[in-house]
């Protein structure tokens, strides 16, 4: 499925694959949602490891090369008594392609598309012994696009906006995993990347309210892990994992540009930047270790149990009180999967927290899982638990958006949130024919979210800082929010008509109830979690067919759409539908070096795009139709050595709601 | 095991290593002296330019917010070019306080015959007083060109004080002996004498807008200093001239978008104190440019800026808050927007009058501080 989509991005196989996740691409990151809950209560994870990205919540998903996935599991609802603090919403682990075979790997995929798209893809695996390398290196690069030219600034609509639907931009990684196997029950890594990505922004526009930039966003991304795993009897392991992770922003001037800079410790306004000059804005830190041991144990039982500890910094001078923040989390948590009787499990686990600035909390999870002939029923409960991040509580700074002008505050009052996630669905399975539905409520107490608030709170001092004669100001301040909640219903269907026609679908229902307090009116005021909607659904037709012993052929037929997206500011979105059109085209030999692959595609076949003006939100920022074409090369020279470990990566999909692979 | 020891230690080794490569200190601190340096720089250089071109040996630095609108730029021209005609043995000069206007400014939103962009490039303060300090003009006059003597002015008086004792960083400063003997005088706000300028003001306006305050109510809107500091106490300027005006005619209304108790609901209220509830009401701004303000808050128009379940939010126009109070609405324009006061000639008088009388630094720093 993965494979004949022939995705562009993680974003682009996510929001295509399934029906549960949401997407606003932007230059903040990709706005992902789930279960109408953002990308900070949804932990990613890369074989295993939690993708470092802004902690306040957004994740570069360029970080993972979509050209070398292997699988992608998803488990909705809260996981915190396995995964800790941001596993509100599920997980997304995304388990990376594993080059064992022994000798030469090289590989190559190239991916052209409309708006200047280009996707690279190259790995080098070599094995000799007890050693394997896997070098990848991957580039994406889009030129941006324009879906209208109209915008509202300036108190009218002006029909010259450069404003781009979304912006150019390049980024590259270059990665690198060692392993090393001493002994058969022991092995060994080492690994780490360094990863750059620039969002060139307009320059040359019209209007200075809104389309003229005079500083291009810079991220830098690295991490280095080290780790390893000493396999027992009986399918039982120890592992301990060490890693180190940077997320860092900056601002790269294309103009000269006057902002405020601490000078000998001082603030000092109108410090002029200039072009080419770049500057930090925020770089994140994170240090992680991480013991881990599964056990099998008498009467069907498997036992999770590990420790963890984390450290994260943040370093932000002219976006935070004092320049800095730093919190700890160190925890334990022990996950036992008791397959009771043949027909029936049962998963309970507990996680202990011990928070730098909050204390001491405990989050639970039970659930169980009824096998019954061909259906399967299960039902859950569990908690969730994060603590407010470095920049929740420190954040301070104007940001400009278009014509609008928001004032982000931090708060040092934010107390955890928590969550009480409670699901029940059942499944048929048989050989041909898969359906489920599950629905869910997702309960969080004193949920943060930026909210709009009176002008009042912008603290004394800082209207000097935020300018206060021309410019209209929106403060958003970080709130907890009371008696959050979504709630849902999803709906999967597959069905494999023949050997080589399936059909399918997804389709979520969505509900959100979040609320805040007033101060101005004392009242309870129901606000909008930003960008949720009500229905979301995609389908797909896909066909293969070998036509020769060396050339197989697929095609795949896909549609995506979703209802009205909701926004607290600048308008909802539009509801859309998009359809897409994949071919694969395979030329293998069995025994042959050489394997060439190509994709051809057109994606949003009837041309449908959202036109509506700058700065309000878009359903879709889908530029309408576009063409692409892939080729991917690979030559190997080895045979398959011994993969000692592939049955261990299922000991927890029991409980897995959805399985992409 | 000693193999296992080895790589452990390897692996920290590496992670170490992975670390320092990439955790390189920043130096944004000396990025930014050094920027300012280069930037006292050029506009050193700039105003010595002007200063051998002109041949004078005074010089006026007009200080306002600033502004991204193109009227606003031409309002600027057309009151520096007054100035020039008032004060022949001048040079003058234009600065903005604003980063994000000067920002803007300079990428450009004039478009000339080609169509090509005019990069518009306005300075702060500290960069004009220390180029026009470092090419030895004998009398230096800064203009305030805010409206009242709020928050903003005093900003315009932290600059001047800071050019006077020579505090900019190191590598920056000026002549001593030449700080110490040079004339610098301060021009105060529009309306920073409650005994002469209000009424004069109001004079000013009424000259203007009598017409219109026979057919409807006339409402100005102010700035006004935010909620809980109003600085210098200048909010009640406000209420000064709306009552200097209303000896004209009870149909001025003097409203604000920061000031506590004076925004379009309370003037709202007076209104219907007056017995004024319903018929014409005429927007005009009570700034000295009409950028975002008199644009948006004041003339804005349509959806956008009406929310019926909150009638007071900010983010509701004048225009719609009246319209939708059973009034006829209407923000008159001239080349298709509202005007600034610095638009309006009899008002400029008032400010370039400011000037004429402007005293030294000293005299006008104790009369703001007198504890000092």
């Amino acid at each position: 499925m993965l494979d004949a989509y022939a995705g562009k991005s993680i974003e682009d196989i996510l929001g295509g694959l399934t029906a549960s996740f949401a997407f606003n691409e932007g230059d903040m990151g990709s706005q992902m949602q789930l279960g109408g809950l953002g990308n900070s209560y949804i932990l990613i994870l890369v074989d295993g490891k939690r993708l470092h990205g802004d902690n306040g919540g957004e994740n570069d998903l360029g970080l993972i090369d979509p050209h070398n996935i292997e699988k992608i599991e998803i488990v909705k609802g809260a996981q915190s008594a396995l995964y800790g603090s941001d596993a509100i919403a599920g997980v997304v682990n995304i388990i990376t392609k594993k080059h064992d075979k022994e000798g030469v790997m090289l590989e190559n995929t190239t991916r052209l598309g409309s708006y200047g798209d280009v996707r690279q893809h190259n790995g080098v695996a070599l094995s000799w012994g007890k050693w394997t390398s896997y070098t990848n290196f991957q580039t994406q690069h889009s030129d941006g696009w324009q879906n209208t030219a109209e915008e509202w600034t300036e108190a009218m609509v002006v029909n010259d906006s450069r404003n781009k639907t979304v912006n150019r931009f390049t980024n590259w990684q270059i990665s690198e995993r060692i392993t090393f196997t001493p002994t058969k029950d022991l092995s060994l890594y080492a690994e780490g990347w360094y990863y750059n990505k620039i969002i060139n922004r307009p320059q040359n526009g019209n209007h200075p309210s809104c389309d003229v930039y005079t500083y291009d966003l810079l991220y830098n991304n690295a991490s280095a892990a080290a780790g390893g795993k000493w396999n027992l009897k009986g399918g039982d392991y120890i592992s301990l994992d060490v890693d180190w992770n940077k997320h860092a922003y900056f601002y790269k001037y294309t103009a000269r540009t006057y902002e405020d800079a601490y000078v000998d410790g001082a603030l000092e306004h109108g410090v002029p930047f200039y072009k080419g000059q770049k500057r930090l804005q925020a770089d994140q830190q994170r240090t992680m270790g991480q013991l881990k041991g599964v056990f099998h144990l008498p009467m069907e039982n498997i036992l999770n149990v590990g420790a963890e500890y984390r450290y994260d910094y943040l370093k932000a001078p002219m976006r935070t009180k004092g320049g800095e923040g730093r919190d700890w989390t160190a925890a334990v948590y022990a996950q036992d999967e008791w397959n009771m009787l043949e027909w029936l499990n049962i998963t309970a686990g507990v996680r202990l927290i011990e928070n730098d600035a909050f204390g001491f909390r405990a989050t639970p999870k039970v659930s169980a899982m009824l096998s019954l002939g061909d259906f399967r029923v299960r039902a859950g409960w569990s908690q969730g638990f994060k603590t407010p991040t470095p920049k929740e509580l420190n954040y301070q700074y104007l940001r400009h958006m278009g014509s609008s002008t928001f004032y982000y505050m931090g708060n040092s009052d934010l107390k955890p949130q928590t969550s009480n996630y409670w699901s029940a669905g059942v499944e048929y399975r048989n050989s041909k024919f898969t359906a489920s539905v599950t629905g869910y409520i997702n309960r969080l107490e004193k949920m943060i979210a930026l909210v709009n608030v009176p002008v009042s709170e912008i603290p004394v001092g800082m209207t000097e800082f935020v300018g206060d004669g021309s410019m209209a100001i929106i403060p958003r301040m970080y709130k907890n929010t009371d008696n959050a909640k979504t709630m849902g219903v999803d709906v999967n269907v597959a069905y494999q008509l023949t050997n080589e026609l399936s059909i399918g679908g997804n389709y979520s229902y969505l509900d959100t109830d979040a609320r805040v307090y007033n101060e101005t009116h004392n009242r309870m005021d129901k606000v909008i979690i930003d960008g949720t909607a009500y229905n979301k659904w995609n389908a797909y037709l896909t066909w293969n067919h070998r036509f020769t012993p060396i050339y197989k052929f697929g095609a795949g037929l896909y549609t995506r759409g979703s209802s009205k997206r909701f926004y607290q500011n600048n308008h909802d979105g539009k509801g859309f539908q998009i359809w897409r059109i994949s071919t694969t085209h395979d030329f293998a030999k069995t025994g042959k070096k050489l394997s060439y692959k190509a994709e051809l595609g057109v994606d949003n076949i009837f041309n449908y795009m959202d036109k509506t003006m700058h700065p309000y939100h878009l359903g879709t920022t889908s530029a309408g139709t576009t063409v692409y074409g892939s080729l991917s090369i690979k030559f190997n020279s080895g045979k398959n050595i011994k993969a000692n470990n592939s049955k261990l990566n299922k000991q927890n999909s029991k409980n897995q709601d959805y399985e992409e692979d | 095991m000693k193999k296992i020891k080895f790589m452990l230690i390897a692996m920290m080794a590496i992670m170490a290593g992975a670390m320092s490569f990439t955790s390189c200190s920043s130096d944004d601190d000396d990025k930014a002296k050094q920027n300012i340096i280069s930037e006292y720089q050029l506009n050193d250089e700039a105003v010595a330019q002007q200063k051998a071109k002109s041949g004078k040996d005074k010089a006026i630095l007009l200080v306002a917010f600033g502004s991204t609108w193109n009227n606003s730029f031409l309002a600027f021209d057309a009151t520096k070019a007054a100035y020039e005609k008032a004060f022949p043995a001048y040079d003058v000069f234009v600065s903005f306080s604003s980063d994000i206007c000067i920002n803007r400014a300079h990428e450009g939103e004039n478009v000339d015959e080609n169509g090509n962009i005019v990069s518009r490039d306005y300075y702060e303060p500290r960069y004009l007083l220390h180029a026009i300090g470092a090419a030895k003009y004998s009398e230096i006059c800064v203009q305030s060109l805010q409206v009242i003597p709020g928050e903003e002015f005093a900003n315009v008086v932290a600059s001047v004080k800071k050019f006077g004792n020579n505090g900019y960083v190191a590598n920056a400063h000026l002549d001593d002996d030449y700080l110490s003997k040079v004339k610098i005088r301060l021009g105060m706000p529009l309306l920073n004498n409650p005994d002469t300028d209000v009424p004069e003001v109001a004079k000013q306006l009424d000259i203007l807008y009598g017409n219109e305050a026979t057919k409807g109510a006339v409402l100005f809107m102010g700035h006004g200093n935010p909620d809980t500091y109003d600085t210098f106490k200048a909010n009640v300027r406000y209420t000064q001239l709306e009552e200097e005006l209303q000896k004209y005619s009870k149909n001025y209304f003097v409203g604000t978008v920061d000031m506590p108790d004076n925004y379009k609901q309370d003037v709202f209220a007076r209104m219907q104190d007056n017995n004024i509830k319903s018929g014409n009401v005429y927007l005009h701004a009570l700034m000295s440019i009409a950028g975002d303000h008199a644009h948006n808050d004041m003339a804005g128009e349509g959806d956008e800026y009406w929310d019926d379940e909150e009638e007071e939010s900010e983010d509701n126009s004048w225009f719609e808050f009246f319209n939708h109070k059973g009034y006829k609405a209407s923000a008159p324009v001239k080349n298709n927007h509202p005007l600034g006061l610095l638009e309006l000639e009899g008002i400029r008088e008032v400010w370039i009058k400011h000037t004429k009388n402007a005293e030294t630094l000293e005299e006008a720093y104790h009369s703001m501080y007198p504890e000092e």
